[in-house]
């Protein structure tokens, strides 16, 4: 980056490699949701969801470096965009991350193991959010506009798969009325799955903005 | 579809409407003797708005400004060529009277430069000159100036005092004041902070602020912040050419050229 004043690069390079860890650490929390619901892990879960803390203190610790950055070196232009840009990406990350320990709170909640065919669903619908997740996270770290803009341009694909798993689920609770607690749990974990496909859109939208000064919300999706 | 990340203009100059243009240049390029420190600059500055000259020194930033009031025309050996077109008459021209062209462009500069006489004195020096006033008219258009430069309050009951006695904030609102006592149309101010503390700044900004309601304010600034809190266009100057000129949000947030980039964001260098 090169600024006169050395500092200021690493300041940028602190902030950038902490959100990227965060990032980082939020894929690892959503991998690990699904892998202990398809196993049926509790003390697993458990450990999930105590592991969230993390998320939380690194987002704040984020915000708390992006604010002082602002102030202290009153930056302009890319360097201004950097720090809002982080601050928001946190937050998107942190409520992924919370998003990750409400799925493996659900775990201990089911009444017995998900069925193979529930599994198969979840892990896929899971598979998909964490690809897009981690491939924005590394757009983030990478600093590559073009990366983040085809994350930002696939995010149908995981609406898509949500509304055939909602259908698979709901048709098998028709079928079996004595799994309906479980599978109305499943739902909420799809739709969560769903959600980080959101939030992860969201940050193909912040780094494209951190890196090009441009809103992708007024490019028309092709 | 590709994502645009260069940023491959070399130059971008905003170009405002017609309408709302009180100073146009044109072409303007200028020479300390044989040294050439101006190359066509053309730009265009509007009414009732502050616009900021930045860049790095010597960029020629100073001396665009000096041409604007043709400053330069007290050194020998200094000239300029093209144009500076005040409501569409070119002030370059030979023709044109220099005095009268001062007392409607006005300029502060970057060191307070009180008269050595009363507060009074300082304010009314330019008026008399220009213009022949009743004692209570005078004092009016005194106290009026002053209370625009936000210095009223500060001397009404010492006007007789020296100008000298002021502090350097106080000074500069001094000479802001003698520069709008004699209503010009165009204020230049030339660093008009740089040797003031951060209270006596923003009283200085303050005044830019409210005084662009009637003039048209150009400013150079060294102070990035300044021209961004105070200015609603910025042209960034390097090496004697206008590199950039635009709205003064998008130079800030998203200048288009990589030097105002690395300028403001400090990879200068």
């Amino acid at each position: 980056m090169d600024h006169t004043l050395k500092a200021v690069d690493d300041d940028l390079g602190a902030l950038t490699h902490d959100v990227a860890a965060l990032g980082d650490l939020a894929v690892a929390q959503l991998r690990a949701s699904v892998d202990v619901l398809v196993r049926y892990d509790l003390p697993a879960a458990e450990k999930v969801v105590r592991a969230d803390n993390a998320v939380d203190i690194q987002d704040a610790e984020i915000e708390r470096k992006a604010v002082r950055f602002i102030a202290l070196r009153q930056p302009m232009a890319d360097d201004l965009r950097r720090p809002i840009a982080a601050m928001k990406i946190a937050m998107q990350l942190e409520r992924s991350g919370d998003l990750a320990k409400n799925i493996a709170k659900r775990v201990p909640r089911l009444d017995a193991a998900p069925s193979e065919g529930h599994s198969a669903l979840i892990a896929e619908l899971g598979r998909m959010a964490a690809e897009r997740l981690a491939a924005v996270v590394n757009a983030y770290r990478e600093d590559d506009a073009q990366a983040a803009y085809t994350v930002w341009l696939k995010d149908t694909e995981i609406d898509e798969r949500h509304e055939g798993v909602v259908r698979e689920i709901v048709a098998g609770m028709a079928a079996q009325a004595d799994t309906v607690g479980d599978s109305i749990h499943l739902l909420f974990i799809a739709k969560n799955l769903e959600r980080i496909g959101d939030h992860a859109t969201n940050i193909a939208e912040l780094v494209h903005y951190q890196i090009t000064g441009q809103d992708l919300a007024d490019r028309p999706k092709l | 579809m590709n994502v645009q990340v260069e940023m491959p203009q070399e130059t971008a100059v905003l170009e405002l409407p017609p309408e709302i243009v009180k100073l146009q240049i044109k072409d303007l390029n200028f020479f300390y003797g044989q040294k050439q420190s101006l190359f066509d600059v053309s730009v265009s500055f509007a009414a009732n708005a502050v616009t900021a000259l930045i860049g790095p020194s010597g960029c020629g930033k100073s001396t665009l400004l000096r041409t604007l009031n043709r400053i330069y025309n007290l050194y020998p050996g200094q000239r300029a060529t093209g144009q500076v077109l005040l409501d569409g008459e070119d002030m370059l021209g030979p023709r044109v009277n220099v005095a009268a062209l001062r007392a409607r462009i006005g300029m502060v500069f970057q060191k307070p430069t009180p008269f050595p006489m009363s507060i009074f004195d300082n304010v009314a020096y330019g008026v008399r000159l220009y213009e022949k006033l009743g004692k209570a008219d005078l004092a009016n258009r005194v106290e009026d100036s002053l209370r625009r430069a936000a210095l009223w309050d500060e001397v009404k009951d010492k006007l007789k005092e020296s100008g000298l006695s002021l502090s350097g904030g106080q000074q500069q609102r001094l000479c802001v004041a003698r520069g709008i006592a004699v209503k010009p149309e165009v204020l230049l101010l030339d660093e008009p902070a740089s040797a003031l503390d951060p209270i006596s700044t923003a009283r200085l900004e303050e005044t830019i602020s409210e005084l662009k309601r009637d003039y048209t304010i150009v400013i150079v600034t060294h102070n990035m912040g300044q021209a961004a809190r105070l200015s609603d266009h910025t042209g960034f100057m390097y090496l004697g050419k206008l590199v950039e000129f635009g709205e003064t949000e998008q130079l800030f947030t998203n200048p288009v050229t990589t030097r105002a980039r690395d300028y403001i964001t400090g990879r200068f260098g």
